[in-house]
């Protein structure tokens, strides 16, 4: 009985001492699996003029008609395409380079990008977007438009739009355009 | 007896009395068109919803409410219809509240009118617009289902007691009534253009909230830009007003004309 007890007791010991093994082991690999990702990403391993540049065209506004005007931009190429989403989008909250008005209110930020595996593109803006925003049913749908085509038309992989704001699904932007379905690009906007 | 049993056809079949010959004349279906009997006419925004803003402070709810008061008296002055408005004073009325009023109404056609606003000043002119959808995917198939169910679409929201499907059909009903709507978007654009001198813009597609769960025709009429001040001051003046409800008016009767006649 004793030492049946003690060879039970002895298995538990051994067990015990295995799971600690393995606890360490993998907390040991987690932590060199970790430290790749904590390096800062690609843009601070290689400089400037190292780092391979890709266009992208945005969609701006004019003071002549109701359309959507190409410019392009360069951005830096990544593998990821939601890095070059984001970056695409950064530029179209800058100031248009040739003239044209910007599609967006002055203060708006990006605040998050995500791409499902079927190809929408959540695209999340701080309230900014929608407080400064002139809130016409025209320029509710040129603000619209402007992000939707700059995304779709320069990644094939983004096929649809989410619109947040502060994280959040809203209604509308000012009470017209729905924005609580992902929007498909609309080229028929675009000025020839 | 002759039987043509498929839908899409009809029929009529006469005799000739003097020379003994059976004529059957058969026809392509004609859209089924109910009668037109509840006009709802939606004042875009109000309360603290105030929607666009003109540089003198001019705001699109204030706008909105005297023109739709003014389309409605003039519809009941010169038509037997019963006219409905969404809100009837500065009050805020969610976008969803305004289609179940249009839907519990009954309403046969709805119209929602705004003042436009554009980044750019020099922006001018009125249009019409009627929904946009995007028939892909899932949506596709719900739309699919939809429009071959449009003239049984109302008797299923009567008789599934279902919240959900309710929900559901209404989410997508404006899909079974996109050409009416875009007939009567026309018809109301060109009577803008006639009467008012702005800017022909056109009538076009948007995906507008409160258009989509809208049972019956339905459009959103932007009547000029409130971001263009000379537009901005018009738009204040209740001549302008008036021939705007006229105009709108005018439309909708070229409409009634058309489709709504027994």
């Amino acid at each position: 009985m004793i030492s049946n007890r003690l060879a039970i007791l002895g298995a538990l010991l051994i067990l015990l001492a295995v799971l600690i093994i393995i606890f360490i082991r993998m907390g040991g690999k987690g932590k060199t699996e970790q430290e790749p990702l904590s390096l800062p990403p690609e843009i601070s391993q290689s400089s400037d003029e190292q780092q391979e540049k890709r266009k992208v065209v945005l969609f701006y506004l004019s003071e002549k008609d109701a359309l959507l005007h190409p410019e392009v931009r360069e951005i830096y190429a990544y593998t990821s395409v939601v890095q070059e989403a984001k970056q695409t989008l950064e530029e179209l909250l800058k100031e248009s380079q040739s003239g044209y008005l910007s599609p967006i209110p002055p203060q708006t930020k990006l605040r998050e990008i995500f791409l499902t595996r079927k190809g929408v593109a959540y695209v999340d803006f701080s309230k900014d977007f929608q407080v400064g925003h002139p809130s016409g049913s025209t320029a509710e749908i040129l603000t619209i438009y402007s992000i939707v085509n700059s995304l779709a038309y320069n990644f094939k992989s983004i096929k649809k739009v989410f619109i947040l704001i502060e994280g959040v699904e809203k209604e509308t932007l000012g009470g017209h355009v729905n924005l609580n379905k992902p929007f498909l690009p609309q080229y028929s906007l675009i000025a020839r | 007896m002759i039987k043509v049993a498929h839908s899409d056809f009809s029929y009529d079949y006469f005799n000739t009395e003097d020379s003994p010959r059976l004529i059957i004349d058969l026809s392509q279906a004609e859209e089924e068109m109910r009668e037109i009997r509840n006009i709802v006419i939606d004042p875009g925004h109000g309360g603290l919803e105030v929607g666009a803003k003109g540089k003198f402070g001019a705001l699109e709810k204030d706008i909105t409410l005297p023109i739709s008061l003014k389309l409605k008296a003039i519809i009941e002055r010169n038509l037997a219809l019963r006219v409905f408005l969404t809100r009837d004073k500065d009050t805020n009325i969610s976008l969803d509240n305004r289609v179940a009023i249009a839907n519990n109404n009954k309403a046969d056609l709805f119209i929602s009118i705004h003042a436009n606003s554009s980044f750019r000043k020099n922006a001018t002119g009125s249009e019409t617009f009627f929904l946009s959808m995007d028939a892909t995917d899932e949506e596709a198939r719900r739309l699919a289902y939809l429009e071959n169910s449009s003239a049984a679409l109302e008797d299923r929201i009567e008789g599934e007691n279902e919240d959900e499907i309710k929900m559901i059909l209404w989410d997508m009903a404006q899909a079974a009534y996109l050409q009416q709507s875009s007939q009567l978007a026309e018809f109301i654009q060109r009577e803008l253009n006639l009467l008012l001198s702005t800017h022909n813009r056109g009538i076009k597609q948007a995906p507008f909230r409160v258009l989509t769960g809208v049972a019956c025709p339905a459009v959103l009429v932007e009547v000029a830009f409130l971001s263009n001040p000379v537009e901005e001051k018009e738009l204040l003046t209740e001549r302008f007003q008036s021939r705007v409800a006229q105009a709108i008016y005018r439309g909708l009767l070229n409409f009634i004309k058309l489709y709504g006649q027994e």
